[in-house]
């Protein structure tokens, strides 16, 4: 709760500031707000895609989640999320057809995220190179593969773009809402919140994580097989990722491209912003998303660069870094004078 | 040799901004503090510098701004990894995203007023020494002297710092930071406002680096033009471990891998095999190198951890 309550603070702080900078810059803060608030929450169909765009955000910031709590930061998601929606749009395009294919592709993408994130787990248990370093590089590596492989193997032959075939309208996710991309994807990304957070809140291999992540020491001394478990928390978290990118193609995109857009790193924030819990990162995801859409509507009304959304996520994570430092420091100080009264 | 020539030269321009930032990712590392923030710094470096240099019209300015800011945006990172305490790789993530958003603010503005590229005058001039005998010399010209200022000083600041962290005393106390911060402590010094002071320094090595990117090599400004050369900066440091010749090695051997991609790239017998291949080879050069050396030094023992731990 306390978790929520700082993330929703720092949010609202975040727009607050951004809002203040635009009043003195001459944009009139009510019309502002109320012209984001239109692009974002406008009409239904609007409504259905602010939800759409949320959708990859969560699944990206659970798949943080997952591996940061298990103290495995694991900033291969960007690459992750890319390998995933390669491994989707093959299983699409060059498969058959049939309303059973998106959760193939599903399947296919998870795997390529975990298989895109066994590489650096790898070489961190066997050669000692941080996966932080590695899971970096790889990022680059896997954007020029996928470029590659729209010129290559998926290329649609008829086009000369960079640009894979496009998915079979069989083998489409159907969207909930006419007319946007909003599909069974973001239920299966709320449900897997949930999940998530009642693995980590109520069975004993969750409980091993999240201590294996506070404390690894302490954690072997208990008998928890440590290396296993990041492992684990690795793999889960890449497969989460290449859900996303799977799913993202099956249900929005349809299509790839060299210019794809990933939601690794935004996911990253994503799951800071909401403190690593997991039911947090849904509001998180969804913050995110709007400050997206609210920008672009200020960007075609007002002529204000949408990239002030950026500059919004990151002061609220920078806030709720603060805040969440705030509270350890303030907590600390609390059960030490308990102690010393006792 | 004729080949090699043009090579060896492109190499040496490519390696400069990764040592330049590199020089000061090493120092914050050997003190402790992982600054995956600085491909957000030098991003800002890069836009700083070229607003500054596009509007004044002096590249000085340009270079000046782009150190003011990153050293802006570094001491937001510095309280969040210092004072706050909060993981330092997750206070660089926020210092990244944070520049993104920044940095393509600012362009979108610039380029709404058509300030879109340097004059060719308004640039810093090749050849740094002045003397034309020195910049057209066969082999020595291209590799040393047919270069901007900022390559020689990135050379001779490296020497400085081997040496500070060699012979002097402050070295020591750099060292100390990183490998064991209580004991700078104990010695009477303030293990925060070290770090401060070396984060401060990092930032700006950073952005001085993200202003040669854009007032020197490219003229321009591209959002995300850094396009990872951070976060290679990083594993740069790594694969030196931690020692500045090995480091400055390390961003010579990947500038040639860079060069050598692109001078690859065009060669006729090239034409069957994508040129993503070519552009991925020096981040599998560097990843290789990682993975075939890094087990033999740990790195600062203290580096990523908060101080005071409690």
């Amino acid at each position: 709760m306390r978790e929520l309550l700082s993330a929703l603070a720092a949010g609202a702080l975040a727009v607050v500031v951004l809002l203040g900078g635009l009043w003195l810059a001459g944009y009139p803060p009510i019309s502002v707000l109320g012209t984001a608030w239109a692009g974002v929450a406008g009409s239904p169909t609007r409504l259905a895609i602010w939800l759409q765009e949320a959708t990859p955000l969560l699944f990206t910031g659970l798949a943080a989640c997952i591996a940061f709590r298990a103290g495995v930061l694991n900033i291969g998601l960007e690459g992750q999320y890319l390998l995933g929606a390669v491994a989707g749009v093959a299983v699409l395009t060059l498969g058959p057809s049939g309303w059973w294919m998106p959760w193939l592709a599903a399947m296919g993408g998870a795997g390529a995220g975990a298989l895109w994130c066994a590489g650096p787990v790898l070489l961190e248990r066997s050669r000692g190179v941080p996966l932080v370093l590695s899971a970096i590089l790889l990022n680059v590596v896997a954007a020029l593969c996928v470029g590659m492989l729209v010129q290559g193997p998926l290329h649609d032959p008829a086009t000369s773009a960079p640009q894979s075939a496009v998915v079979p309208d069989a083998s489409r996710l159907a969207a909930l809402v006419v007319g946007t991309g909003l599909t069974v994807a973001g239920v299966v990304a709320l449900l897997l919140a949930i999940a998530v957070w009642l693995v980590q809140r109520q069975t004993a291999l969750g409980f091993e994580m999240t201590i294996v992540g506070l404390n690894p020491t302490a954690a072997r001394l208990a008998g928890i097989p440590v290396a296993r478990r990041e492992i684990s928390a690795a793999l889960a978290s890449g497969a989460c990722a290449g859900l996303a990118g799977a799913l993202q193609v099956a249900g929005v995109t349809f299509f790839l491209s060299s210019e794809v857009q990933s939601y690794g790193y935004a996911g990253i924030a994503v799951a800071l912003l909401g403190r690593l819990h997991p039911l947090g990162i849904i509001p998180a995801a969804l913050f995110f998303a709007g400050l997206d859409m609210g920008f672009r509507q200020l960007e075609r009304r007002m002529d204000i660069p949408h990239d002030l959304g950026d500059v919004a996520k990151g002061l609220a994570v920078a806030l709720v870094l603060v805040a969440g430092a705030w509270a350890a420091r303030h907590a600390g100080k609390a059960a030490r004078s308990t102690a010393g009264d006792a | 040799m004729d080949m090699l020539t043009p090579l060896l030269a492109a190499s040496v321009a490519a390696a400069t901004p990764l040592m330049l930032a590199g020089i000061g990712e090493l120092l914050a590392e050997r003190a402790g503090v992982l600054n995956i923030g600085i491909e957000g710094m030098m991003l800002t470096g890069c836009i700083a510098g070229f607003s500054v240099a596009v509007i004044t019209g002096s590249p000085w300015l340009g270079l000046l701004a782009a150190i003011g800011a990153a050293m802006l945006v570094g001491s937001v990172f510095a309280f969040l990894a210092i004072n706050a305490r909060t993981d330092q790789i997750v206070a660089g993530m926020a210092i990244n995203l944070l520049a993104v958003g920044l940095s393509g603010t600012i362009w979108r503005i610039l380029q709404n007023r058509g300030l879109t590229e340097l004059p060719e005058n308004a640039g810093f001039l090749r050849g740094w020494t002045g003397v034309d005998m020195l910049t057209t010399m066969p082999l020595f010209g291209p590799l040393l002297f047919n270069h901007y200022g900022l390559t020689a000083v990135t050379l001779l600041a490296a020497a400085i710092v081997w040496w500070i962290l060699r012979r002097t005393r402050l070295g020591i106390v750099v060292t100390a930071l990183g490998e064991a911060p209580d004991a700078v402590a104990a010695a009477g010094e303030s293990v925060r406002r070290w770090r401060w002071f070396l984060v401060l320094v990092a930032a700006a090595c950073a952005g001085a680096a993200g202003a040669y990117l854009s007032i020197m090599r490219t003229h321009a400004f591209v959002p995300l033009m850094t396009g990872g050369s951070g976060f290679v900066v990083l594993a740069l440091v790594m694969f030196g471990r931690w020692r500045v010749w090995w480091m400055v090695s390390g961003c010579l051997l990947f500038g040639c891998a860079d060069s050598l991609q692109q001078s690859l790239q065009s060669l006729p017998q090239a034409r069957q095999i994508p040129y993503q291949v070519f552009h991925m080879l020096p981040y599998l050069v560097a990843l290789t190198a990682l993975a075939l050396l890094s087990r033999s030094a740990p790195g600062p023992a203290a580096l990523g951890r908060p101080w005071p731990v409690e």
